[in-house]
């Protein structure tokens, strides 16, 4: 089977303290895996080893295909959907700006931009500021550009945190959409409840290790 | 989408995001317009070497606040827009192309602007020809100040002390840039040639250009 | 260790030679005693070049093969050039001060250009100790070691660009300006300080290595919290 994402016994330091150690997972299209841990434990460190933007000290895996220590992984991340615990939008522009901006250098065709906002719900708000605009409205925004950009491997850091049920909903469609497209999705959180009922399978992130749950 | 439709996008919202923070004109060159009037206060010049001293300590402020410019926080990216910009397929030369593309903007901008205050404060008489040679040598000032101020900030991104620690980086190393550009109105005065100068500071530019665009890649890891 | 001391004790055994060689060298006619500070001063920036040379060349091998060894040679260069333009910036402006009247000639180019390479590696130096990830720390410094670079050549041509009180370079292609006594103590001197630099970046090399050896195994980040004692909080 070609796995979405492999990693085999990968190990990541940050700060020059080990943060990882002996990672294994397989993550296989359809896939929806939560990923449960206590504070500290490393999933943010996980997650972002599994979207190629943190590069193992140990270890050897693969994403899309592509080796993880490989030099060039721009074709990779293009596939690749982030949540992360701080929405990544610029503060300055208004919420359709940002989304403007992304759907630019994403190359992906501006007139798909309306009705991804109409989607989310911001359609009337889309002029506001970033800055002004709530947590909730800047997770919608960055949904919007994940729709649009549609990846083949979805990683959610946290992401329903501090959301209303609506915003909630949105965030479970659009893990939907990508088992639908023949994707995965990684969730990490603490919310064990909820990743009992909407992940798959459940793992639990201890001594740098993970351990199966369900 | 391409590599330049990426940097003039970065570049495009860099310079939105400056025209509605105003950090660059509304903060930054006042700042320096004050220093122009600290320095003959602070040394009791008489008014005859305060016109003699004014285009130097035009230079030497173009440096000092040139590089705050390009530090500005108006462009340092959040590590989450780093991480959105490496996903969504960003070049990092494109990256650097755009950030230098913005930073020239306002640097030159804010170099000319600085230059007229100058010229109104201190009075300095200046041989015909200096118009056209200050746009030039502003100009290749604006890329190598940026140039290098774009790559000191990319090395420093995340460290507490970023600012302090690139203005160290940036300051030694522009000095190809200062002598280059007082040269150039020094030449003027003395009626020889500013070739050697303009091409020590075009030389000075390239080669920064060139390292920019060469360590683009190993400058998006060291951010994260 | 015992690499460490031959090549000391080589570095002393040369040192000393150019030491007397200098001093037994017949003096300038102008400048008198204070001419044999050119065998301090020059080998000085000589070698602070090479150094900082050497830490272009570990930068770029560490961005092409990452291994800690290039990280290590490119800062320990650094150190100890920073150290040798140090003394030739000193000894520059004792020599200054003793023939020209004035320790700092601001119309020198090639004074200010040196003093602020100093400043440059100074930055790397700061740079380095900002960052406390090993990679991170390589990484940030192997591009600002290539970037940094450019100040070598700019600091030796400064001369042939500007007219200055400086002396032009004593040694060009076409033939040396010294007498031949004087010539060949400085050379010496180039050698005795380039051991004096091999020796001293196998020290700083070998200290780097074991602090890294101390660190040791680590316990995982996140095992450092506990979990809290939720029954002992109304006790505090």
């Amino acid at each position: 089977m070609d796995f979405v994402a492999s990693l085999d016994d990968v190990g990541v330091s940050l700060g020059g303290h080990p943060v990882l150690r002996g990672i294994t997972l397989t993550v296989a299209p359809g896939d929806v895996v939560g990923i449960s841990g206590a504070n500290g434990s490393g999933k943010t460190t996980l997650i972002r080893t599994l979207a190629t933007l943190q590069r193992p000290d140990k270890g050897v895996g693969s994403i899309l295909g592509a080796d993880i220590e490989a030099n060039d992984l721009v074709d990779v991340r293009k596939r690749i959907g982030l949540i992360g615990h701080t929405p990544a939008l610029v503060p300055e522009l208004s919420l359709r700006e940002n989304l403007t901006h992304i759907a630019r250098l994403a190359g992906i065709n501006e007139d798909r931009i309306g009705p991804a906002l109409d989607v989310v719900g911001l359609d009337e708000v889309g002029s506001r500021r970033a800055e002004a605009a709530s947590f909730g409205m800047k997770r919608r925004i960055e949904v919007a550009h994940l729709l649009l950009r549609k990846p083949q491997l979805l990683l959610l850091d946290e992401a329903v945190s501090g959301l209303d049920s609506s915003a909630t909903e949105l965030i479970d469609a659009l893990v939907e959409n990508t088992i639908d497209r023949g994707g995965a999705a990684v969730m990490v959180s603490h919310d064990r409840d909820y990743l009992n009922a909407n992940c798959r399978r459940t793992m639990r992130l201890a001594t740098g290790h993970l351990e199966v749950t369900t | 989408m391409s590599f330049w439709s990426q940097a003039w996008e970065i570049a495009r919202v860099d310079l939105s995001v400056e025209r509605r923070v105003g950090e660059t004109m509304r903060v930054v060159l006042p700042f320096a317009v004050v220093s122009l009037i600290v320095f003959p206060v602070a040394l009791g010049l008489q008014v005859s070497f305060v016109a003699q001293i004014g285009p130097a300590v035009f230079w030497a402020l173009g440096v000092l606040f040139g590089m705050q410019v390009a530090l500005r926080q108006s462009a340092a990216d959040s590590p989450e827009r780093r991480d959105l910009q490496a996903l969504v397929g960003v070049d990092p030369a494109a990256r650097f192309v755009g950030r230098t593309i913005s930073g020239v903007v306002l640097t030159f901008a804010f170099l000319i602007a600085l230059f007229i205050a100058m010229v109104v404060l201190y009075g300095p008489s200046l041989p015909s020809a200096s118009v056209p040679a200050l746009l030039l040598s502003s100009s290749l000032f604006a890329v190598g100040l940026t140039e290098l101020g774009t790559l000191a900030g990319e090395v420093t991104t995340g460290l507490r002390n970023r600012n302090a620690l690139a203005s160290l980086i940036v300051a030694p190393l522009a000095l190809p840039l200062v002598i280059g550009a007082s040269q150039t109105l020094e030449a003027l005065v003395r009626d020889e040639s500013i070739l050697p100068w303009v091409l020590l500071m075009t030389a000075s530019g390239l080669a920064l250009a060139v390292a920019g665009v060469a360590l683009a890649r190993p400058l998006e890891e060291a951010a994260r | 260790m015992i690499r460490i001391r031959v090549l000391f004790g080589l570095a002393a055994l040369s040192t000393l030679l150019g030491l007397w060689l200098a001093f037994t060298a017949p003096p300038d006619a102008l400048q008198g005693e204070y001419s044999r500070l050119i065998n301090i001063h020059v080998p000085s920036l000589w070698l602070a070049f090479l150094a900082f040379g050497v830490t272009a060349f570990g930068s770029v091998m560490w961005l092409i093969r990452k291994r800690p060894r290039w990280d290590r040679l490119a800062a320990a260069s650094v150190e100890v050039g920073v150290l040798f333009t140090g003394i030739g910036l000193v000894t520059g402006m004792i020599w200054g001060q003793a023939v020209w009247g004035t320790a700092w000639d601001w119309g020198d180019p090639r004074l200010a250009s040196t003093a602020v390479m100093f400043f440059v590696y100074l930055g790397y130096m700061a740079l380095r100790s900002a960052v406390e990830d090993p990679v991170a720390k390589a990484r940030r410094s192997a591009i600002l070691g290539v970037i940094a670079v450019v100040q070598v050549p700019l600091v030796y041509f400064s001369v042939n660009m500007f007219r200055t009180l400086h002396q032009t370079q004593s040694i060009r292609p076409d033939g040396s300006t010294m007498p031949d006594e004087m010539l060949i103590a400085m050379l010496v001197n180039v050698v005795a300080f380039t051991v004096l630099y091999v020796a001293l970046m196998a020290a700083r090399i070998d200290v780097a290595k074991a602090e890294e050896a101390a660190k040791g195994e680590e316990m995982l980040a996140g095992d450092a919290v506990k979990p809290p004692r939720i029954s002992e909080v109304k006790d505090v």
